[in-house]
């Protein structure tokens, strides 16, 4: 294991999995049962990963039920005697190598056993066979044994149980701290009576080999849970590997600091009958934020279930459905979960988890369903659940039933009882085990019902008052105008466009909000950011007041809680809750002030005093405190906010009375959105902005005296954009509850020292030091004195200067005159001006803006001739045009940078918004206009096989610089006739891309996409563009495993088209960290030689360039600046479409200013490269590869450091791994994508005939679920052949039979039609570019197929065009931005077509929650036999139609093909009686689009009129 | 902000003048009324640039893009604030700049930019007119006192600031009446002197003490000054002008064109007859002449305008250089300050323009008087070192005849003679007082020197740049630290 070293972290490490169970309803025990879980296990490698070497997996193990005639036959020949079965425990445990260490081991153990009041019966070593390991993972191989355990206390099996996991925490705490060397080797894997883990840091065809007692056919369990791991980096330790002693987990819990840290102060009030006050104390604690977040998920699970909860209940109580906005949900149902809310925060993120406790065997998802879950269930009992159909093959004729799990639910097979329960039973039992209603009835509170106080505690300030405050609190005129205006005027978040181009918070040279530090930290890859406006049915904002109890209890106290809709509070609200005080709640005010005049210290200590005080109110009981800073004058000044309330907050949980009072923030400096996601990030329960409100008044003053506004409309306003932002920032991580976010710290402080994040931001992310209290202070200090400054001179808000260059504002490094001279060096070809630009940007001394800024050369290179440096030839290659779509920008914008690139052999990006075929055949003057890099973004505009097809790469963007972890939108107004036909879409109605991808929920989803696009284009490389954040290394070390070619890390401050203000400036890091992070984390995995390293952002000058391939990247992005180059002078309003350039517009009119040339640009590659060049001569540098990590080059400045860097220490930048000579430090080898051996090879060679020589050609093959993409490579060679236009359909028709692994008929194309006799899984059609697809079940099945599901999630995600029938249900996003697909299908589950922008879906079947959110085109027709559908429709973009006459015809057509081709059924059934049952159809239409259609049509009809007229 | 496509709905529109032949018949200020809605049509062109290049190119740093809001909004007020808190006097600059902003304005690369001068005219006015401009009762003092030599724009600036931020000044002015260049070498029709006077009204009104006629070094020591204040600011301009030294200059009839345009505007307020040096000069009419002004600035267009109105028989402008171009050349793209050729009012009312004309011998008559001007028109090039130099074609020699010719050739810098010599202070290389403009120290402890004076003959806007940016520095140097606003250093400075 790697300890963290430079800027990598072990705590930022990821893993996904494949899950998965075989159980036998009826209790039966078998072997059988553990070699098929084995058997499907070994199925799901492509799930889990290996590290360089192919021997060394991730992870894989095996949870079963004790094997106890097995292990009596096994101690029998060791001498031990076990008694009967419930009368002992077996920990199976992994000790150290070393025999000494474990000798010491284990007399510990033995000793604590004792204490316990244990008998250890005997160890039994668990025979292992290592021969097949990989090297690393043999070098951390641990000594393996069982011991034997008996309980002497107590004959109930259950106290056994508990006093089993006692003694586990009790010996695993204290032998760590004993022997802190066994950290990572001494470790028990479970300790029970009634289950047994094997497990290790395995591949999964390595876990029966390795442990010889699976390969025993003696050894029976009536269920086997398993679970393949794939984790960001290549050392896993053996006891990540999964599962643990209750689940098996499959997903991340993206809010686990938060959750651990809540852990911390509820075990404090920990108090249950079935544990002793002794034993509580022995089991701490519950968490530790050390271990994995699956680790700590299944601790507490532990704790609840072992506590006395049905286990059901506790994945209730952790992993509640999304219940706020379910008006269908039954009021117990929602009783019982509003309940639980007072107690437990949700675990929020994407979570497929398998769970036991040895006696039910059970699976749930979480309330986004973000991660496939499938089952089976055979006549014979047997039970197979899965995150893959068809991973264990069974006889077709024995399957009875078919499902998946879905969102929300919960699914459990009670062996003892020998049935399954389902969600609903299960649910009803438990919601109305206590009467949770009346509970809440009668204790829970609403604030909005509490009485207000009769007087006002504050009037509004006013005049100088007012200004004075507002000063002293940081607000600008452009907060005023361009923040605080939209929000109270419209209730939204202001818009912006273009990167960020402004120093760091640390390095700038104007005093600071202290949240300006933070940075807000995003998903990708390793689990999806959420789409909180179309998503919105999961996401909540409601918050509670008051204190909680112990977690092991359930009293009608519980939830004697205020209830608040949102942490956002308005003053008539607090002053209700500073009033309070009565028996249950009790409110207290702290002052969070400090002396204005300079003494060192002071800030300090009076937080110290502010925390102190915290403590002292909380033991005497109150509840809510209430953190004011409205008491600041001229000698005391404002502790920020933020400070404030880190430092209550994490000084509760250190003393552990976090969870007995709630704190409530009444401060001035809370501004904008990103201020209160930080107070709520970092522990505030409710946020009151009461300057932000009394300036708002007084910005509409006029307007209120006229009474044209009131005032509560304006606050209303406000308070609707700064939640609706709050959503944005939470859902960016993929959190959907503000409960959750509170707390959970999704930051990284950048410029923040360490004792400053002790005290207050305990455990954030803060690399490279930085601000002590004491500068804090002064930041605070310089505003305060302004404001307070005793002068005659008129007083007036600073200008501000962050969202646009303002003289007096903040510095940006585009200003007036940067943006001239590159302008006019590239337009005279003038290097020397070109040089002049350089200086001023890489002039930096005065004020560095950026971290390269603090950076300096090392003197003493010996420099060389510049001839002797390699040309710019093979320079240019290493250079990438930015991601802009056409759509974003002009036609002639777009266009002219792909000549320009192609021109100097460097590759331009078509941006996800597709390209038009026109671009690529070159010019007659050899010019040539097609991007070599071809975008697959989240929206899959125009991604079709023929697209991927015209590509040298393949860039799937996962996160964008300017926006991480959000989506975007197209104004309709963009989308003209062009780019609707290019984006396959409809001219005038507006476009979205989703947040996540949605084929990538985690990191063996990103390698099924990476396997897709190589299988769609072998000769194009796939790059995946990261946007650096703290942990990126880790996750561009999962991308290099997922066979990434190129990974790219972008900057935080890459432009954007459109992208919320506090998006731009607060979200992501620089690339510096990132870059070096992933470099170093690469190295240090020995994975950098296989995977080439990109970086982008705001990069402009030979310095910039040198400076990021010393800290890793052998190529750079480009964008911004070429822009300029073009003529963009940084306008900021391609959002509004009057970029009066030409360059982000769509307007005829003015895209006619366009004045850029491809010459002007070739200037400007051409001198970039020539100045890298220069400063290679200098440094002595003759190839570029001789410069990547060679950060030893590197140095800080180090003269006269400003008071605010003095503190920054940036050696983890410059770090560098000490690694064998042996490992590459730039890409070297090619990575090995297996696919060679495909299915498509096959089919290729059939098809030549077809391709050829337009003959038909047919064949039939088995199919398995590790069968992937098939149809990919086959369509890439009809495209290289025939273009888009594809062949005659149905001139290549192939049978499959079995189950289809995931993406069949990606990107498949026109004149292929497969035909699938089994099921299929996720990504069914993803991309389906034109061809035909049809799937029914075995002939030989006895399930009904409509009531069965056939093919996964997220089927025909992108899809452009293309048929499909389908027999039987599908899973959750059918048809995600389907733009032509025309399908029939039998049911399917939540968010249906999302984002569907064309093509037409019939479901003959139920319809799951939220159908049609975000759908702008296309149109569904729904069979609602149930009269339901209305209630899971989303209308906010479609309407219900009646079906008119031309519809019905359609459809019945649509109906008939169905049949003919599948012998649906239900489509017989429907056709058979179709006057009655077409009124059951409803149509779904989308508003825009339909408003668009029917302008056509009139159009066209009038054309038709008017040729009439002319002929007559 | 603003109006998002206001720039393709509205095209660049002024004020109307009154017609050159009915305006030319008086001294006063000629554009017509432009309704309230009209103008704030040309705010709504402003397109609140991301980097507002305009605000870049003003020398003062006017927060322009703001105040355009301001204005397209109705609130006029607030754009008032806006605008003060930048500029001391834009009822100046609003009349008589070349309006760099404008020409650095990002509308202007494809388009006509945004009237900018205007609006800030109209702004000032509507704040007059309001009454918003009202003198300022409660300051506090400091006890301070400081001297500020010279009342144009640099010396009226230092003084309004110092002024605002506590401490007592006189302003010394040699001539009868306060504003320099303002009050005696822009002549009425582009600067009203009333206008001049309601500003140093409001600054009499706050404690500002003008002491004119008075020349430092002569009518008071410069030590007897130095004693009684705090600090002393040199804001004497950069009076001395370049003069044609060619043959027959010693004939009469030939002036520098601020004795010309001085004596002009005191007979036109009727004052004293002396000229802005406080000296007292002969009267000088172009009426019925042929008038030749040499020197194709604004400053020569001034001479035209005058003459005009005097009712010269003819008027002819020459200047050495080349014809500039239509619009912009190659080497000066946007943003630079366009080098083109502009036409003033003045040269709508009559006036024959020749450029690359080199003045050889001024001719007189029998009575010394001027009576015409030898010229030859010239061909630029550029030598080996890239230097711009010319020659004469040959054959194209010929006499101009002329009655009165004014120079306006620029200015070499500030007089010497008298108080700068006399007090021994430091010059530049070219000759103006020495001083940085970071803390506008001279080599003599507590003077300091502002504008024309400091930085050679400039822009009144850069004097006024100057005289604000040297009152802080004065500000800090009595009192360790200033509130005032600097033009660059933000207040939010962490230092």
């Amino acid at each position: 294991m790697i300890e963290k070293q430079g800027l990598y972290d072990p705590a930022f490490e990821h893993d996904s999995c494949g899950i998965g169970f075989v159980a036998n309803l009826k209790n039966k025990k078998s072997s059988k049962t553990i070699q098929d879980a084995i058997s499907m296990l070994e199925n799901m490698e492509h799930r889990g990963g290996c590290g360089c070497e192919p021997e060394t997996g991730d992870g894989a193990g095996i949870l079963i039920q004790l094997p106890h005639d097995f292990l009596k036959q096994e101690c029998a020949a060791l001498g031990i005697a076990l008694p009967g079965f419930g009368e002992y425990g077996v920990a199976m445990t992994f000790f150290p190598k070393d025999a000494e260490e474990r000798q010491q081991c284990k007399d510990l153990f033995v000793e604590y056993a004792h204490r316990l009041g244990f008998k250890v019966l005997g160890f039994r070593e668990v025979p292992t066979d290592n021969s097949m390991l990989g090297a690393s993972s043999k070098k951390v191989e641990p000594h393996i044994e069982q011991i034997f355990l008996q309980f002497l206390d107590s004959n109930d099996p259950e106290a056994l149980e508990r006093r089993l996991c006692v003694l586990r925490k009790y010996s695993n705490r204290n032998i760590h701290r004993e022997m802190p060397s066994t950290n990572d080797s001494f470790y028990i894997s479970s300790s029970s009576y009634k289950v047994m883990v094997y497990k290790g840091q395995l591949r999964t065809n390595q876990l029966k080999p390795y442990y010889k007692d699976l390969q025993n056919l003696n050894m029976t369990s009536a269920m086997a849970v398993v679970h393949s791991r794939f984790s960001t980096n290549t050392f896993p330790k053996w006891k990540l590997a999964q599962p643990f002693r209750f689940i098996a987990h499959n997903g991340e819990i993206n809010t686990i600091k938060g959750n651990v840290n809540w852990m911390r102060s509820k075990q404090v009030l920990l108090e249950s009958t079935n544990f002793t006050v002794e034993e509580i104390d022995w089991l701490m604690p519950i968490c530790d934020i050390n271990r994995s977040d699956s680790s700590n998920l299944d601790n507490v699970i532990e704790i609840l279930t072992l506590g006395g909860r049905p286990m059901a209940q506790v994945m209730m109580m952790l992993v509640p459905e999304a219940w706020q906005h379910n008006p269908e949900m039954r009021e117990e149902k929602r009783a019982f979960y509003e309940y639980y809310s007072s107690m437990m925060e949700p675990w929020d993120g994407p979570a497929s988890i398998s769970f036991t406790d040895g006696k039910i065997v059970g699976a749930t998802l979480d309330r986004n369903g973000l991660r496939p879950s499938r089952y089976c269930l055979l006549d014979d009992d047997t039970l197979i659940m899965s995150s893959e159909a068809g991973s264990l093959p069974v006889d077709e004729s024995k399957v009875i039933e078919k499902g998946r799990l879905q969102p929300g639910k919960i699914f459990v097979a009670d062996l003892e009882k020998g049935r399954i329960i389902s969600d609903q039973e299960l649910k009803d039992q438990i919601c109305s085990a206590k009467p949770y209603g009346r509970w809440l009835k009668e204790n829970k509170l609403n604030l909005k019902d509490l009485a207000r106080p009769m007087k006002k505690t504050n009037a509004p300030a006013k005049g100088m008052q007012l200004l004075q405050k507002q000063i002293a609190f940081g607000f600008t005129r452009e907060d005023l105008i361009s923040v605080l205006e939209p929000m109270a005027k419209d209730g939204n978040e202001p818009i912006g466009s273009m990167g960020t181009d402004v120093p760091l918070a640390v390095l700038s040279a104007q005093s600071q909000h202290l949240s300006n530090y933070f940075k807000q930290l995003f998903a990708q890859v390793s689990n999806p950011p959420i789409d909180p406006i179309r998503e919105k049915v999961i996401m909540s904002l409601f918050t509670n007041l008051g204190s909680q109890k112990n977690i092991l209890a359930e009293t009608p106290e519980h939830c004697r809680q205020i209830h608040l809709e949102t942490p956002v509070i308005s003053n008539g609200q607090l002053d209700k809750l500073r009033k309070l005080n009565d028996g249950s709640f009790k409110s207290y005010t702290i002052n969070a002030i400090f002396s204005a005049f300079d003494r060192p210290g002071s800030l300090e200590s009076a937080i110290d005093e502010i925390c102190a005080n915290a403590e002292r109110a909380t033991l005497m009981g109150c509840n809510i405190l209430i953190i004011s800073d409205r008491n600041i004058d001229q000698n005391t000044a404002a502790i920020p906010s933020l400070l404030a309330v880190g430092a209550i907050h994490s000084s509760l949980i250190k003393k552990g009375l976090r969870t007995r009072t709630s704190l409530v923030v009444e401060s001035g400096d809370a501004i904008e959105t990103h201020h209160f996601a930080t107070l709520i990030g970092f522990g505030a329960n409710a946020v009151n902005a009461y300057l932000a409100g009394d300036t708002i008044r007084h910005m509409f003053e006029e307007e209120l005296e006229s009474g044209d506004v009131s005032i509560k409309k304006l606050l209303a306003n406000y308070s609707k954009a700064i939640n609706y932002g709050l959503l944005k920032v939470f859902s960016k991580m993929g959190i959907s509850t503000v409960q959750s976010y509170q707390g959970a710290q999704i930051f990284e402080a950048l410029g923040i020292g360490p004792e400053v994040i002790e005290k207050c931001f305990t455990g954030t992310v803060s690399r490279i030091k930085g601000m002590r209290f004491d500068d804090l202070a002064k930041e605070v200090r310089i505003r305060h004195k302004r404001a307070f400054q005793d002068t005659s001179i008129d007083k007036h808000l600073f200008i501000g200067g962050f969202y646009q260059w303002k003289r007096k504002g903040e510095a940006h490094l585009f200003n007036p005159d940067t943006i001239s001279l590159l302008q006019k060096s590239t337009r005279t070809n003038d290097f020397k001006i070109f040089k002049q630009f350089t200086d001023k940007i890489n002039d930096q001394t005065a004020q560095a803006m950026t971290l390269r800024g603090l950076l300096q050369f090392k003197k003493g290179a010996t420099a060389i001739p510049l001839e002797e440096v390699e040309p710019k030839e093979s320079i240019f290659k290493r250079l990438a045009s930015g991601a802009m779509s056409f759509g974003s920008i002009s036609f002639e914008a777009h266009s002219t940078l792909a000549v320009a690139m192609n021109r100097i052999g460097g590759k331009s990006n078509s941006g996800e918004g597709g390209e038009d075929e026109i671009r690529y055949a070159k010019k007659a003057n050899g010019d040539w206009e097609r991007s070599a890099i071809k975008q697959v973004a989240s929206g899959r505009f125009g991604v079709t096989a023929h697209y991927l097809t015209n590509a040298d790469e393949l860039q799937i963007k996962i996160a964008q610089g300017a926006k991480p972890g959000e989506g975007g939108q197209l104004p309709g107004h963009k989308v003209d006739e062009w780019i609707g036909r290019v984006r396959h879409s409809t001219p005038g109605v507006g476009l979205i891309s989703p947040p996540p991808h949605h084929d990538i929920y985690s990191i063996e989803d990103l390698a099924q996409l990476i396997f897709d696009l190589k299988n769609a284009n072998r000769a194009a490389r796939v790059n995946v563009k990261l946007v650096s954040e703290a942990g990126v290394g880790t996750i561009a070390s999962g991308v290099a495993k997922a066979k990434g070619d190129v990974v790219l890390i972008a900057g935080h401050d890459g432009g954007t088209g459109a992208s919320p203000l506090s998006s731009v400036r607060h979200a992501g890091l620089p690339w510096e960290l990132g870059l070096a992070e992933t470099h170093q984390t690469l190295v240090m995995n020995d994975l950098r030689s296989r995977i080439t390293v990109q970086t982008d952002g705001q990069l402009r000058t030979g310095r910039d360039l040198v400076i990021a391939s010393m800290l890793g990247a052998e190529e750079w992005g480009v964008a911004t600046a070429a822009l300029v180059v073009e003529g963009c002078i940084m306008m900021r309003k391609c959002h509004l479409n009057t970029c009066p350039v030409g360059v982000a517009t769509q307007d005829p009119q003015l895209r006619k200013l366009f004045t850029g040339n491809a010459d002007h640009l070739v200037n400007f590659f051409t001198f970039l490269v020539e100045d890298l060049r220069l400063e290679m001569a200098a440094l002595g540098f003759r190839m570029v590869n001789d410069m990547i990590g060679r950060t030893d080059m590197l140095e800080v400045k180090y003269n006269d450091p400003h008071w605010k860097t003095a503190n920054l220490d940036l050696s983890p930048l410059l770090y560098k791994p000490n690694v064998p000579a042996s490992v590459g430090l730039y890409k070297q080898k090619e990575q090995d994508h297996e696919i060679e051996n495909v299915i498509d090879r096959k089919l290729i060679e059939l098809a030549q005939p077809a391709i050829h020589d337009g003959a038909k050609v047919t064949g039939e093959f088995k199919i398995i679920n590790i069968d992937r993409s098939v149809g990919a490579m086959l369509s890439n060679e009809i495209c290289k052949v025939h273009g888009g236009v594809g062949l005659p359909d149905g001139s290549i028709d192939i049978k499959f039979i079995g189950s289809a692994g995931q993406s069949f008929g990606g990107f498949t194309t026109k004149g292929v039609r497969f035909t699938v006799e089994g099921e299929a899984n996720d990504y069914f059609g993803k991309g389906l570019s034109g061809a035909e697809l049809v799937i029914y079940p075995s002939k030989e099945s006895k399930f009904v197929p409509e009531n069965n599901i056939i093919i996964g999630n997220v089927a025909f995600y992108g899809a452009t065009s293309g048929k499909s029938f389908i027999n039987g249900q599908a899973g959750e996003r059918f048809c995600v931005r389907n733009s032509g697909v025309t399908t029939v299908v039998e049911g399917i589950g939540d968010h249906g077509v999302e984002y569907m922008t064309g093509g037409r879906v019939v479901v003959l079947g139920k319809v799951g929650r939220n159908f049609g959110a975000g759908m702008s085109g296309g149109y569904a027709y729904i069979w609602d036999k149930w009269k339901e559908f209305a209630s899971n429709f989303n209308n906010e973009l479609a309407d219900l139609e009646a079906i008119s006459a031309e519809d019905a015809a359609e459809l019945k057509g649509l109906i008939e093909e169905h049949v003919q081709h599948t012998s649906s059924k239900i489509g017989k059934q429907i056709l058979a009686d179709w006057d009655k049952e077409l009124k059951n159809f409803k149509k779904v239409m989308p508003r825009d689009y339909k408003r668009v259609m029917d302008k056509l049509k009139a159009e066209s009809k009038s054309k038709v009129q008017s040729s009439k007229v002319e002929v007559g | 902000m603003g109006q998002a496509d206001g720039f393709l709905k509205y095209d660049r529109n002024l004020p109307e003048y009154e017609k050159p032949e009915e305006r030319k018949k008086h001294y006063a200020e000629f554009y017509k009324p432009m309704s309230e809605e009209k103008t704030r049509e040309q705010a709504a062109r402003c397109m609140n640039c991301g980097v507002p290049f305009c605000h870049n190119g003003c020398p003062l740093g006017n927060v322009i893009p703001e105040f355009n809001d301001a204005v397209y909004r109705k609130e006029w007020k607030y754009a008032y604030d806006i605008l003060s808190t930048t500029n001391n006097f834009p009822e100046f600059t609003g009349r008589i700049c070349p309006a760099p902003c404008e020409g650095s304005c990002v509308l202007g690369i494809n388009k006509p930019p945004v009237a900018i001068e205007h609006i800030e005219k109209s702004i000032i006015e509507e704040a007059f007119k309001q009454g918003w401009v009202k003198p300022k009762t409660d300051i506090q003092r400091t006890g301070k006192t400081v001297a500020v030599v010279g009342s144009g724009p640099a010396g009226l600036a230092t003084a309004d600031q110092l002024n605002k931020a506590g401490h007592l000044v006189t302003v010394f002015e040699r001539a009868q009446k306060p504003g320099g260049l303002l009050r005696f070498g822009i002549p009425d029709f582009k600067l009203d002197k009333k206008v001049v006077e309601r500003r140093i009204s409001v600054m009499e009104q706050e404690g500002v003490v003008f002491k004119c006629g008075v020349e430092v070094g002569v009518t008071v020591s410069k030590e007897d000054l130095l004693k009684s204040f705090d600090a002393l600011v040199l804001a004497g301009g950069a009076a001395d002008p370049r003069d044609v030294q060619i043959p027959g200059r010693e004939l009469k009839g030939i002036y520098p064109a601020m004795e010309f345009l001085s004596q002009n505007n005191a007979r036109v307020s009727s004052l004293k007859h002396e000229n802005h040096k406080g000296k007292v000069v002969e009267e000088v009419l172009a009426s019925g002449k042929n008038v030749i002004v040499i020197g194709g600035g604004d400053t020569g267009s001034d001479c035209v305008g005058t003459s005009n109105r005097h009712g010269a028989k003819s008027v002819t402008q020459l200047e050495i250089a080349p014809k500039p171009s239509e619009g912009r050349a190659p080497h000066n793209p946007w943003p630079e300050f366009p080098m083109v050729l502009k036409t003033t009012s003045s040269h709508e009312e009559g006036s024959e323009r020749a450029w690359s004309v080199l003045t050889k011998e001024f001719v007189g008559d029998k009575n010394g008087n001027v009576s015409g001007l030898k010229v030859a028109e010239i061909e630029w090039s550029k030598d080996t070192s890239g230097k711009h130099i010319f020659s004469e074609i040959p054959g194209t020699e010929k006499v101009l005849p002329c009655e009165l010719v004014t120079i306006a050739a620029g200015f070499l810098g500030p007089d010497h003679k008298g108080l700068l010599d006399g007090m021994g202070l430091a010059y530049d290389e070219r000759g103006n007082v020495k001083a940085n403009t970071k803390d506008y120290k001279t080599s003599i402890e507590k003077v300091f020197a502002a504008g024309d004076m400091r930085r050679g003959q400039s822009l009144v806007v850069w004097a006024i740049s100057e005289g604000r940016e040297c009152a802080r520095a004065v500000d800090i140097y009595l009192m360790g630290e200033s509130a005032l606003e600097a033009k660059d250093a933000s207040m939010l400075a962490v230092g």
